[in-house]
Parts: structure tokens; C-alpha cells; sequence
């Protein structure tokens, strides 16, 4: 407890996890709803400044290593010795995007709330500050059990956040939301369970959940596929895959624009990194065996979404499911397990963060205004608001791939590793490109093009600073990656080369009849570890 | 009899002068009845006291002719039993006060209702279990009962009775079975005896199974739990946060025992009584939870939901050595604090007592009583098993020793259960957060006993679940488990 309470007030990582739980307190004092409003934006934005010391503190020559907040005597923090259970926060370069983008979006979340949420601003703020602890906890957890914890955390103040502030049908939303995401995470904890107690059992009674010791299991292929099956059902519907992803379009509709944009922009991400950091390196020879099935998935997925996508009446709709097609890129690309297409996945996560999160905020901002979402509604917007018109052009040109924007970088360095790794595949999937081009420009055309038909939107008035100031931030940022995306790509590549180069060894190592457990120095993450940051992580 | 002796009974005597002491100001000074649940609330904490003392000062040690037993596993019940004793008081004032039924019959009901349930812990000897339980079942009956002007509260009561006298019956032929063919009614020697014949012979079976069926009685645990809705729904509700938890907990402790001998007999037919236990446990995950998603009314509701509970707990049960122990008091400790602290609440929410308690009737109250709406949010959260609560834990402890007795079968059965679970739970929350306010505040009595109540279970429900460090390292020495 003292060691944590010491990390708190350090620039680690337990600040910036648990800084925005901790700041949630004074919320149950403050009156008024300006009040409470601007305490949450200088949070928010005291919680950017914290990720971006902490990021520019370890930020190497060579990438982003893996950093961890350790005890005083640099090993690990135990949190429960019984079980065996470690309080293990780190980071590297595949948790580091994620995380800037989660804590970025958080006072664009606020911002873009200001004026949508009209209804008990404590609860709101509250909801989304722990929102953000769960979110950033379940990213650097790198113990399974905490990991579990933070993944469960995140549910109930999104199901709040749905439920009370949502639109017509939210209770239904917020409520298959919740049953959907919980149905895989209980199975993921059996699996959990089980791959402790074996890990146990192999090594003479010593209880371990952390990732770098329950990676030196050496599962036979009949167990591995019943495990990575309870993982990878979590993490599917979270993503969502195909057939997993009917929460989705309920929750996003139903769901308050401040609660689209962290849905869509980080909450969804946390699906396909938990694939990369859990499932696919842990079970290796699993996922050999699973990946054309989970390939036809995500191919499905991608033309699936587009194609729903393309005959909806609603923008809102029709963002949602453009979000079931580019997960369907990012989980392609994370299959192919190639590392281009990996670099391309989690650029292509930060990328959708991005464009989809100003998508929906540009949608909420629309709504705010005229209180429909329907293209019926509007048409020629571009003459009475020209500023919007420039932000939905720009937001939907940079998730639709156009070159020089941050869509395009990541979609082709899927596509380009999927094609090396698996060939067809890729070319199905560019397919999904042009019907991205094809749903979203139907959208533009619809809505800020043509005519001024409707007698209520000739007296729209344009965005205002506040708005303004929500999206430029993400205009910018959708520019830069595109133009310079080497910055963006650069810190991460070690991280996933390790990666990549575990899940290879244990695809290449002999199958096993039986589990066992492999010395701790075999693991390349241990070694990597330990020169990283200099404490041990293998027993 | 002995110093150790008296030491032994430190607690118990505490709790019976308490509520004698309470019943006899009760007689001569009426003027102090305010106070009243003050001194039972002094009483229980100096209850736990004595019995943290007869500890320091005993260690483990078998008192009255080794009818007594005194050992670290002991006191964490009793001091499990003493927490549900207390949370119960606390609620207990201004629901009394607010139906102007505030009396000393009350408090020392409860607190001789405590001495019961420290005794039949404690007691390892089926006799002594037995009258302790005729101690606890008979101030239970009367504390049912005590809304008087209510009807639904004398059919809770009447309910309660019969069946529990039938089972009272049931318990005591049992005993004489057991006692008839092994020639002992101490656990350990039963065990013995068993062990030495290498076999449960078959009439020592059938006490055996009568005395299950006494305990699982009290637990209500499926197929024997039908009195616990409508006793739950008809009898006052800070005393069925009592009712809900406290007889859960030394009942579970007198179960193990009784398992724990059998299974010595074991031999070829030990894994029968495992799948016994397996039976009850699965039975009892599904019909609670299937039968609390149709329930209107949060106290039946509730009711069912233990009845769940006590089938989660029972998973620890399945395959029996003493590393059970551990994860079953973890389990009540949780239950304990998650159940008594949702009653507190709804003691204080509801008038109109004997009426449904409708949960719809809560609608949009979480932002008139944000405070109580929280706890009660927290402890149904707690009931569904979301971290980080204590009542995640609970589950955690108990999925994790079934995968480690190889049960993954029964763990993914618990899981998919709980998940259920999970969808009655939230639809409290829903309907505090969620909904346009149906109901005006009448006759509402928020005191600050109450508010006390509710704030420690959902504090401790949090606090538990986020640090358990010491207490699971204090309870796994006792336990000797992992």
C-alpha cells in the first residue's frame, strides 16, 4: 500500500492510472454545472500533461521501451501475496499510442459534451474520469488478474454513461452492452484461472498471474484452443467482430456523442490490443490453427460493415458500422502476423480513434443543432455552415484513406503485410476500401452538398470557437501522422518485433503432449525486460 | 469447569448479559428505549472483543469437555456473525422507530439470535450444534414476527416456523441416526468411526443426509429454500439482513464439519457426497438466479439471490479439504457485508411494510438520495460479482478452488450463472439512475444509524475488494490452504 501510495505521487504510471479516480472526489462537493464542467477540463488536461511527462521521461533513441512502476527495491509490487498476484503496471511501445490517444480524447470528450449534456454533470464527469482508469489500467496491466480487474472496471461507468444519458432506446443498449461484454470476460476469467493454477502446478505450488510468467507455459495444442477461445471471445466482442458485433450500432446510436467518441475511440481499441498482447502470443499454436477462421471473420467484417454501412438512413448509424469495417482492417492486419501489417494495425487503431471520434463529434454537433441524425434532414449544409462542412470533409477524406492523411498510411501497411503473409485475403479486403470511399462520400453528398431544402436549416449557425477547438486538435493530428507517419511509427516497432518474435518461437518450438513450463530464461520477454528496465521480471 | 472454560464463553456471555441487560431497562426504564440499539451495538463489539480475547488468550483449544471449540477459524466466523449482528442493528433503529415498534424485545432477541449462532459454530458435538440451533431459530421465529400490526409479517413468521420445526425434527432424528451407529455425536469421532469402517453405513447415511438437509434448511440452499421469499418479503427488513446472512454463515461452518467426517468414512463412496454437494451447489446457482430475473420485488429478489449465493459458496464445498474454509469465509465476509448493506438500504426506502416492495418503486430516487443510492449500487455490483469489489473477490476465490480441484466444469456453470445474476443486479441501478422518479417520499425515516449501515457495508465492500492483502494472508494461516 505505501509503495503504490508513493508511486501516486511520482511520475509513474500508477498516477497516471489512478490520478483521474483520485480527482473524482472534489465531484462530490462541487455544485453548479459550470462548476463542475471546467474542474473536469483542467482534470482532464492535468491528466495530458502527466501522460506526455511520462511518455517524454522514458521515450528512447531507439523506441518506446517497456517501462514498469516497480517497488522500492525495483522488483514487483505484490497486491495480493496469497494468490500470487502483482500489482504490475508497465508500458512499451504497443500500450504507449493507446494510451496518449485515450487520455488525449478525454478533454475533446468534455468539450465536445459541453453543451449535449444537459443532465447531472457530477455523475457525468465521475463516469468518465473512472472510465479513463479502467481504460488506461486494462492497457498497461501486465498481470492477468489486475488486467481483469481494470477490464471490468470500464463496464459499468460506460453502461452509465449509455443508460442515463443516452438517446430513445438506451436502457436496451446500455443493458446488451453490458451482458455482451461480460458474457466473454467471465469465461476469460475461468481461462484465467486455470492457466494460473497449471502454471501453479508446474511450479511447485508458487502462484503466478503476470504475463511474462504465464508465457513460459507451454500448453499442448488440445488445451491452448479452449483458452485462446475464452480470450478471443472477450476480446471479439469488444472489438466487435463479426457475428459479435450487435451491441455495437445500439450502443453507438443510443449512446451520448461524449460517449461514442471514448467508445469508438479507445474503448473498442482495447478489443484488438488485448489480441496482440494476450491472446495471440500466449497461444500460439492456437492461434495458428484458428486464423483462417478468424480471417473469414474480419473479411466478413470489413465488406459487412461497409455494405451496412452504405444503406443507412441515420449518420450516426452509418459511422457505427464504418467502425465494424476498420476494426475488421485492424484485426486483418493483426492476423496476417506480419510486422508491417502489425505496424499498420496499431497505426490503424490511433487512425480510427481519430477520424471516428471527430466523425462523431461532428455528427453530435449536428444534432445538437437540428435534434435529428437523418440525411433526409439536411442537405446543403455547406452554405450555411461552411466550417463544419470543411471538418466532416476532412474526417471522413481521412478515414476513408486519402493519401496524405492518417487513414491511408495505416490501411495500406495492412494491406501491403496481409498480401506478403497471406495473399488473397488483402485483395478482398481492398474491396472494403472502396466502399469506405463509397458509404462516406454518400454521406458527404447527402448532407452538405446539394440543395438547401429545408426550411429549418437555413438559420443553422456555424461551428463555434469551443467546437472548433474540440476538433482541431484531431484535424491536426489526422494531418500529421499522414504526412509524417515514421514519427508515429518508429517507438513502437521494437515493442511489436518482440512480440512477433515470440508468438514465431512458440509456433516453431516442438508441440507438447502434456503442459510444462519452460525456464524463465528462455522467454525473450524476461531478457528483454530486464535490460529494458533493469528489474527482474522472471522468477 | 475450568478458567479456560469461562474464558472460552467470554463472548457468548457478553452477548446473553447484553440482551438481558436491554430486556430489563426495557421493563424499568422505557424512557431510554432511543438508546437501546446503542448498548446492543456496544454489546456486539464488545462480543467481538471478548471473543478476539478468548482467542489471544487460548489459542486453538477445545473447552467444556472439548464441546467448545476456540481457534482462529472460529473467531473470523464469529467475528463474520458479529459484523452482520452490527450492520442489522445499526439499520434496525429508525426502521423500529419509524413503524413505532422500537422495543428491548427487539435487541435482545437479536443478540441472543448472536449467542446461537457463536455456540452452534463453535460446537463440536452435533448436541450442543443442535441446541444452539434451537437457541437461534427460536429468537428468529419471534423476530420474524415482531411487526405484529402486519399480517405479511406474521405469515413470514408462520411460514418460518412450521417448516423450521419440521426441520428441527429432522435435524434431532438425524442426530440419533448418526449417533446409533457410530456411537458418538462428536464430529471428530464420527469421523473416526467412519474412517475405521472404511464405509458410511447406511443408516448413518441417512442421518447424514437429514442433517445436510437441516443445515441446507437453514443456508436455503435448493431444494430446500422455499420459505426464504416469502420470510424474507413479509418480515421486517433490517432484521432480514440478519435473517439473509448471519444463520448462512454458522450454518456453512456446521456443514464442513459435517462433510469433513463423512468424507474420513470416504472410502469408494466419498465421491457420491462430492456429487451431492456438486447437485446442491448447480441446483441452487440456477433456480436463484432463473427465479430472481422474474422477481418485482427487491426483497424476494434479494431472496432468491442468496438463494444463489449459498450455491456459489457450496462450489468451494464440492471437493472438500481444509483449504475450502478459506474461500468459503471470504465468500460469507463478502456476502455478509454486499446483503445486509443492500437491506439497510431498503429498510430506510420502504414504508408501507407487509406491502410489495416493488423495485420499480425506486425509480429515479438515485438522485434524490444519492448517498444511500450509492451503496446500494455498489452493493448490488458487489452481488454481481464486478470488480472491484469484495464480492468479486469472493467469487474469485471460490471459481479458483473449484479449477483447482479440476471442477472447470462447475467454475464455467458458476460463471454463466453469475451472469445471469449480473442482469437482475443491474436492473436496480437501472431503475435508481435510469428512470423518471414514480413515487413521492412518504413517511421516510433516514437516520443516521442507518446511514452508518449502509455506508460501512458498500465502504467495506470496496475497500475489501480493492486491498484484501491482510485479511486473506490472516485467513489462509488459520485455514491452512493455499
Amino acid at each position: 500500500m505505501e509503495n503504490v501510495l508513493a508511486l501516486l505521487f511520482g511520475n509513474s504510471l500508477t498516477r497516471l492510472v489512478f490520478f483521474p479516480t483520485v480527482a473524482c472526489l472534489p465531484l462530490l462537493f462541487l455544485r453548479g454545472t459550470r462548476a463542475v464542467r471546467i474542474y473536469a477540463l483542467v482534470v482532464s488536461l492535468i491528466e495530458l500533461a502527466f501522460c506526455l511527462q511520462y511518455v517524454a521521461t522514458h521515450w528512447g533513441p531507439d523506441g518506446f521501451p517497456l517501462v514498469r512502476d516497480a517497488g522500492p527495491d525495483g522488483g514487483p509490487i505484490s497486491w495480493i501475496p496469497s494468490f500470487g498476484i502483482r500489482y504490475d503496471l508497465a508500458m512499451d511501445g504497443i500500450s504507449m499510442p493507446l494510451v496518449v490517444l485515450g487520455v488525449a480524447l478525454l478533454p475533446i470528450v468534455l468539450l465536445g459534451s459541453w453543451r449535449g449534456i444537459e443532465r447531472h454533470w457530477p455523475a457525468f464527469a465521475a463516469s468518465l474520469l473512472l472510465l479513463t482508469t479502467g481504460v488506461l489500467g486494462a492497457l498497461v496491466a501486465h498481470d492477468l488478474f489486475l488486467f481483469y480487474v481494470f477490464w471490468e472496471v470500464m463496464l459499468v461507468p460506460m453502461y452509465l454513461l449509455i443508460g442515463i444519458w443516452g438517446g430513445e432506446r438506451r436502457i436496451y443498449a446500455a443493458v446488451k452492452f453490458f451482458l455482451f461484454t461480460i458474457a466473454g470476460s467471465l469465461l476469460m476469467l475461468v481461462a484465467i484461472l486455470w492457466m494460473a493454477w497449471t502454471y501453479q502446478r508446474l511450479n511447485g505450488g508458487v502462484w503466478s498471474f503476470a504475463l511474462a510468467d504465464l508465457m513460459r507455459l507451454e500448453l499442448p495444442l488440445s488445451q491452448q484452443i479452449w483458452l485462446f477461445a475464452a480470450f478471443a471471445l472477450t476480446f471479439a466482442v469488444k472489438v466487435p467482430m463479426f457475428p459479435f458485433h450487435t451491441w455495437l450500432p445500439d450502443a453507438h446510436v443510443e449512446a451520448p456523442t461524449g460517449g461514442s467518441v471514448i467508445l469508438a475511440g479507445i474503448l473498442l481499441k482495447l478489443g484488438t490490443y488485448c489480441f496482440l498482447r494476450f491472446d495471440l502470443p500466449l497461444f500460439p499454436r492456437a492461434t495458428e490453427a484458428a486464423q483462417p477462421l478468424l480471417i473469414a471473420l474480419a473479411l466478413t467484417g470489413i465488406l459487412y460493415g461497409a455494405l451496412v454501412a452504405w444503406v443507412q438512413t441515420d449518420m450516426k448509424k452509418l459511422v457505427a458500422y464504418s467502425s465494424i469495417a476498420h476494426l475488421g482492417f485492424v484485426m486483418l492486419g493483426l492476423l496476417a502476423l506480419d510486422l508491417v501489417a502489425w505496424q499498420g494495425a496499431l497505426l490503424q487503431m490511433v487512425n480510427h480513434g481519430l477520424s471516428t471520434g471527430a466523425l462523431f463529434l461532428l455528427v453530435g454537433m449536428i444534432y445538437d443543432r437540428r435534434h435529428t441524425k437523418k440525411f433526409e434532414e439536411f442537405g446543403g449544409l455547406a452554405k450555411v455552415m461552411p466550417l463544419f462542412a470543411f471538418f466532416l470533409v476532412f474526417s471522413a477524406l481521412a478515414s476513408v484513406g486519402l493519401p496524405s492523411l492518417n487513414g491511408f498510411v495505416g490501411e495500406f501497411m495492412i494491406l501491403a503485410g496481409s498480401y506478403r503473409a497471406l495473399g488473397w485475403p488483402a485483395v478482398v479486403a481492398s474491396f472494403g476500401v472502396v466502399l469506405a470511399a463509397v458509404y462516406l462520400l454518400k454521406m458527404i453528398q447527402l448532407t452538405i452538398w446539394g440543395p438547401l431544402t429545408k426550411e429549418e436549416n437555413k438559420g443553422l449557425h456555424d461551428l463555434d470557437a469551443r467546437e472548433i477547438w474540440t476538433l482541431v486538435p484531431l484535424c491536426v493530428l489526422m494531418l500529421w501522422i499522414g504526412v509524417a507517419p515514421q514519427t508515429f511509427l518508429a517507438p513502437s516497432e521494437r515493442a511489436l518485433r518482440r512480440v512477433l518474435a515470440e508468438y514465431r518461437q512458440g509456433v516453431e518450438r516442438p508441440e507438447v503432449a502434456q503442459a510444462t513450463l519452460r525456464p524463465p530464461a528462455d522467454t525473450a520477454m524476461a531478457s528483454a525486460a530486464a535490460t529494458n528496465s533493469g528489474t527482474e521480471t522472471g522468477r | 469447569m475450568n478458567r479456560a472454560d469461562l474464558i472460552s464463553l467470554l463472548p457468548e456471555m457478553i452477548l446473553t448479559a447484553g440482551g438481558v441487560l436491554v430486556l430489563l431497562l426495557d421493563a424499568i426504564a422505557p424512557r431510554l428505549r432511543r438508546s437501546f440499539t446503542g448498548l446492543a451495538l456496544l454489546t456486539t463489539v464488545a462480543a467481538g472483543w471478548g471473543a478476539w480475547e478468548a482467542w489471544a488468550q487460548l489459542g486453538s483449544a477445545l473447552t467444556w469437555n472439548g464441546v467448545l471449540e476456540t481457534s482462529r477459524i472460529t473467531l473470523a466466523f464469529s467475528l463474520v456473525v458479529l459484523v452482520a449482528t452490527a450492520l442489522s442493528l445499526l439499520a434496525s433503529q429508525g426502521y423500529l422507530r419509524r413503524e413505532r415498534i422500537l422495543s428491548g424485545e427487539y435487541h435482545a432477541l437479536l443478540l441472543w439470535c448472536a449467542t446461537g449462532l457463536l455456540l452452534m459454530l463453535r460446537g463440536t458435538e452435533l448436541l450442543t450444534v443442535f441446541v444452539a440451533l434451537e437457541l437461534l431459530s427460536l429468537c428468529l421465529y419471534c423476530l420474524a414476527a415482531f411487526h405484529r400490526q402486519v399480517s405479511l409479517s406474521g405469515e413470514a413468521a408462520i411460514k418460518y416456523f412450521l417448516m423450521g420445526a419440521f426441520v428441527s425434527a429432522f435435524v434431532l432424528y438425524g442426530i440419533s441416526l448418526v449417533y446409533g451407529t457410530t456411537g458418538s455425536t462428536r464430529f471428530a469421532e464420527i469421523g473416526q468411526k467412519l474412517g475405521a469402517a472404511g464405509e458410511v453405513p447406511v443408516f448413518a447415511a441417512l442421518g447424514l443426509l437429514m442433517l445436510i438437509a437441516g443445515f441446507g434448511f437453514k443456508m436455503s440452499v435448493v431444494p430446500f429454500h422455499a420459505w426464504s421469499p416469502d420470510t424474507y418479503q413479509g418480515a421486517p427488513s433490517p432484521f432480514v439482513a440478519f435473517l439473509s446472512v448471519a444463520p448462512k454463515v454458522a450454518s456453512a461452518l456446521v456443514l464442513y464439519r459435517l462433510l469433513d467426517a463423512v468424507i474420513q468414512g470416504g472410502g469408494q463412496t466419498a465421491g457420491r457426497w462430492d456429487d451431492l454437494v456438486g447437485i446442491l451447489a448447480v441446483s441452487s446457482m440456477l433456480v436463484g438466479n432463473l427465479l430472481a430475473l422474474v422477481q418485482r420485488d427487491i426483497k424476494r429478489m434479494l431472496a432468491y439471490s442468496g438463494i444463489a449465493h449459498m450455491g456459489y459458496l457450496l462450489l468451494a464445498l464440492v471437493v472438500l479439504d481444509r483449504g475450502s474454509l478459506g474461500p468459503v469465509i471470504v465468500y460469507l465476509l463478502a456476502y455478509v457485508l454486499m446483503n445486509a448493506g443492500a437491506f439497510a438500504v431498503v429498510a430506510m426506502l420502504y414504508t408501507r411494510e407487509g406491502e410489495q416492495h416493488l423495485i420499480s418503486d425506486l425509480s429515479g430516487w438515485g438522485y434524490r438520495y444519492p448517498l444511500l443510492a450509492a451503496c446500494l449500487t455498489v452493493c448490488m455490483l458487489s452481488l454481481g460479482g464486478i470488480p472491484p469489489t469484495m464480492g468479486f473477490l469472493g467469487k474469485y476465490v471460490v471459481f479458483m478452488n473449484a479449477v483447482s480441484d479440476g471442477l472447470v466444469g462447475l467454475a464455467v456453470v458458476g460463471v454463466l450463472a453469475s451472469l445471469v445474476g449480473v442482469f437482475y443486479y443491474l436492473r436496480v441501478v437501472y431503475v435508481l439512475y435510469m428512470r423518471p422518479e414514480s413515487r413521492q417520499p412518504e413517511g421516510l425515516l433516514i437516520d443516521g444509524w442507518g446511514r452508518t449501515a449502509a455506508v460501512l457495508a458498500a465502504l467495506g465492500t470496496l475497500i475489501l475488494g480493492i486491498w484484501p492483502t491482510g485479511l486473506l494472508q490472516w485467513l489462509w494461516e488459520a485455514t491452512g490452504g493455499r
